[in-house]
């Protein structure tokens, strides 16, 4: 039932070979091929309706590809559970009656086993998970009465507590204040000395620059996966965006996702 | 209607409510008429609901015997819609009620035919009505009454001595209903109580009424519970193992059953009267 | 001197009036059915409510009547027999209305009414065969705790402490599957098992609660004492435990109601639960502006 699969350590920890997927008739993704070495930070940028989601979701045993194969350390998803998926904050119910402590030890649930029951060693990973994201004097507090910074960082403490090696965060920046966003972003600092391996969504490209060893441009196919140089250049952004990208005051660029599709490019705020 | 022609058969379609209605009725009508049953062998006429086929077969009728004084609640609204013209038999004409409460709220037993002596009279309405559709076969049907009265008082005669093997103190009866009210009457038996309360198994009791009828049951010594065959026990097997006392679920009072052990009006009686000594003897 | 006196006296009519219906065995067990009911219908009901799952608890209750009728016309009534007619109707029922969710092109709930009507109809159909149909049927439809018997009883225990036990097992499992599916998913939990697994619990539920409330009654079982509570907690815990408080409140109260008041004992268990709701609902609207108050002053 709690499957983990050993680790073939000379394999990627993650290895995506032509994965495509149509869900009720609509292509989400088409021909991914990429891999990833443990420890790296990834930036996976690209407008909405690229198939960011579907991915991570394949990439951790969720969704089926429809053709292609993804694995981990050399076997498939759901062989392991060393993978964390941390969900939109919109999809969650966050007035399910659970505190912090409680979603976080919810990660230790494949080493608990059936019928079992968390023992000291468990409510140490949780403590300790707490403890690097900073919300170890939150931990009896209902998770609705958390701010969005706070609701990330409980769920990458659940990640810690599952002992995740892979996780993949669905756009875990998205409508935070600058500060809330810093704090999250050190932590991936810690996460890379721990040596877990880390996707997020992202829609802030400097930061993706900034933060991260490599950023993969999404949409639908794979446009580029390479450092920040290679990138961020205008021609693949447009193919990426559309031409929905600005540049910013001090020649940073930005991706303008306030419109619908199929806008007219220079318009003005 | 067809002009009734002085002719071996009648032709008449006679509907009888009841199943033991259908059977007194055909005494009286004897081989000069068929009289038919509405509701089947075994039903509740209490809580019976009618059927389109039902409803088919009062239209088609041209004489309709019923109990009568509350009896037949699947009727009330039936013949009105029926349509057509027959003629109706209220068997129990003439026949004073026993009553309980007051004004509107007054309801009335109609369960007379467990009395013999009043089912002579259901025979006089039953003769009457049908010498008034088919005056030819006034003088059979006079006969036949006549001769049906005889088995009547025989059957009486019959209860009496039977019922005198009961001590008099056991002479104590619980039912579901109220159903056996002119039965205790006439033959010195006392009603301790009843599941269900009122004339109807159409009923639901309160849990204060249960108990009550509990402590009736210690209280009084009542040996048995009787319940009609058509009636659900759920409710009086839960009383009876409470208070102490047996369950007799095969009476039959609201109908005949298809052959033996009540196959007739009097068997039906006398069937039910030996069950009714077994139990309290 | 005379206070003494009126207050002994108050007392005795109070113990008397508690005891009363205490002195009938049939009371005692319709008593504890109700209870034991209200505890299991809580327990299971949390889920019910955390999940968004009121519609198809009440679909479930109304689908199994054509097996209880099937189970009425064979065995001529007996009780206890339509308590089997009643599980096994009624898991098959959920893990049928369970797939049909899954699998579904017509959306979820147009394909759960569907059935539910249609199920519900074959029932009384089938029921209407036998022509005086009406008590019975009513008994169907709003329970008839009066009349448990002792078997009754012992089934209500054992099948129900089997779903409470098998809710403690894994209580784990369902916490995550209910609050976070997908992570449920990469946990690689038996998640079709699991969902199967619950659903099942719930028809047990309902197949045991059957002659205390009723099909027509047995949502607002499920629903109202958990929904209660979750006014009151933030813990799932403390949910269950406030939710069968409730349940068993509700389940001696509205027994004790319908005995001095001559009403539907199932109908009466039900508005006593759906008071304590109300209760609870207004009694926090009214703490939440009385605080605002003190806060403006």
């Amino acid at each position: 039932m709690y499957p983990h699969s050993h680790h073939q350590n000379d394999q990627p920890i993650l290895d995506v070979h032509k994965v495509s997927a149509r869900y009720n008739g609509h292509l989400a993704l088409e021909d991914i091929t990429f891999h990833l070495h443990s420890g790296e930070r990834v930036a996976v940028v690209g407008p909405n309706g690229a198939g960011k989601s579907t991915l991570f979701k394949i990439v951790a045993g969720v969704l089926q590809p429809t053709s292609g194969e993804v694995t981990i350390y050399g076997s498939l998803p759901h062989r392991h559970v060393c993978i964390a998926y941390i969900p939109q904050r919109s999809q969650v119910d966050w007035n399910f009656p659970v505190n912090v402590a409680d979603v976080v030890m919810m990660g230790r649930i494949a080493k608990l086993g059936p019928f079992g029951w968390p023992k000291k060693r468990d409510w140490e990973f949780v403590h300790h998970a707490l403890e690097i994201v900073l919300l170890n004097d939150l931990s009896n507090r209902q998770i609705n009465q958390l701010s969005g910074g706070q609701q990330q960082r409980m769920f990458i403490a659940r990640a810690l507590a599952q002992e995740a090696e892979l996780m993949l965060m669905d756009e875990p920046l998205t409508g935070l204040d600058l500060p809330s966003q810093d704090s999250i972003l050190s932590l991936f600092d810690t996460l890379q000395q721990q040596d877990v391996t880390v996707m997020v969504a992202t829609h802030d490209l400097d930061q993706a620059a900034q933060y991260f060893d490599r950023i993969m441009l999404l949409n639908q196919r794979l446009i580029g996966f390479g450092t920040a140089q290679d990138i961020l250049q205008p021609e693949k952004l447009l193919q990426a965006y559309g031409a929905r990208f600005q540049t910013g005051m001090q020649g940073g660029v930005f991706y303008d996702d306030c419109c619908g599709e199929g806008e007219d490019l220079g318009h003005t705020h | 209607m067809s002009p009734i022609t002085d002719s071996s058969n009648s032709g008449l379609a006679v509907l009888a409510s009841t199943t033991f209605l259908a059977d007194i009725a055909q005494n009286v009508a004897g081989a000069r008429t068929q009289v038919e049953a509405l509701l089947p062998f075994g039903a509740d006429p209490h809580s019976y609901q009618l059927t389109p086929q039902d409803v088919a077969k009062i239209a088609d009728s041209d004489l309709l015997i019923i109990n009568g004084a509350g009896f037949e609640r699947f009727l009330d609204n039936a013949l009105g819609a029926t349509g057509g013209e027959r003629t109706v038999v209220e068997a129990s004409a003439g026949l004073k009620a026993l009553t309980r409460g007051q004004a509107e709220k007054m309801e009335v037993d109609p369960h007379f035919w467990l009395d013999p002596n009043n089912v002579t009279v259901y025979v006089a309405n039953i003769r009457d009505g049908l010498s008034q559709l088919d005056p030819g076969g006034a003088e059979k049907y006079q006969a036949n009454a006549e001769a049906y009265i005889e088995q009547l008082h025989a059957l009486d005669a019959w209860i009496i001595e039977q019922v005198s093997a009961i001590p008099v103190e056991r002479r104590l009866l619980v039912t579901n209903h109220d159903s056996l009210g002119y039965f205790a009457r006439r033959y010195g038996f006392t009603l301790i109580g009843t599941v269900v309360p009122g004339f109807s198994s159409d009923a639901a009791p309160s849990a204060q009424q249960m108990a009550a009828l509990i402590d009736q049951i210690k209280a009084s010594g009542a040996p048995a519970v009787f319940l009609d065959a058509a009636e659900s026990s759920t409710l009086a097997d839960q009383i009876a193992s409470d208070a102490g006392v047996t369950v007799v679920t095969d009476l039959h009072i609201g109908s005949l059953t298809d052959g033996a052990p009540a196959g007739t009006y009097v068997d039906m009686m006398k069937y039910n009267v030996t069950q009714m000594v077994k139990a309290l003897k | 001197m005379m206070t003494a006196v009126v207050k002994g006296k108050t007392l005795a009519t109070l113990i008397n009036w508690l005891t009363a219906p205490l002195s009938y065995a049939f009371m005692q067990r319709g008593l504890a059915a109700a209870v034991l009911v209200g505890i299991i219908c809580a327990v299971v009901g949390t889920y019910v409510v955390l999940r968004g799952m009121a519609f198809f608890g009440d679909a479930l209750a109304h689908t199994i009547l054509p097996g209880v009728a099937l189970g009425y016309l064979i065995s001529g009534g007996a009780r206890d027999s339509l308590f089997w007619w009643a599980l096994g109707t009624a898991v098959i029922a959920a893990l049928g209305i369970g797939a049909i969710s899954k699998n579904s092109q017509i959306k979820e709930d147009t394909a759960i009414g569907i059935i539910f009507a249609g199920m519900f109809a074959l029932g009384v159909a089938l029921i209407s065969t036998v022509r005086s149909y009406a008590v019975d049927l009513s008994h169907f439809l709003f329970g008839d705790v009066l009349s448990v018997s002792s078997g009754s009883l012992w089934l209500i225990l054992i099948f129900g402490g089997f779903v409470l036990l098998t809710i403690a097992a894994f209580y784990k499992e369902f916490l995550t599957l209910s609050f976070d599916p997908i992570l449920a998913i990469t946990l690689r939990l038996p998640v079709g098992l699991l969902d199967n697994l619950l659903l099942t619990l719930i028809a047990v539920t309902i197949a045991v609660s059957l002659q205390t409330v009723g099909v027509a009654l047995m949502v607002a079982m499920l629903v109202t004492p958990a929904a209660t509570a979750y006014l009151l907690t933030h813990r799932l815990q403390k949910m269950m435990a406030l939710a069968a408080l409730f349940a068993s409140l509700s389940g001696l109260i509205g027994l004790y109601l319908s005995y001095y008041l001559s009403i539907a004992s199932g109908a009466s268990i039900v508005l006593t639960a759906t008071a304590f709701f109300l209760m609870v609902f207004i009694g926090k609207r009214l703490h939440s502006i009385f605080s605002l108050h003190r806060m403006e002053v």
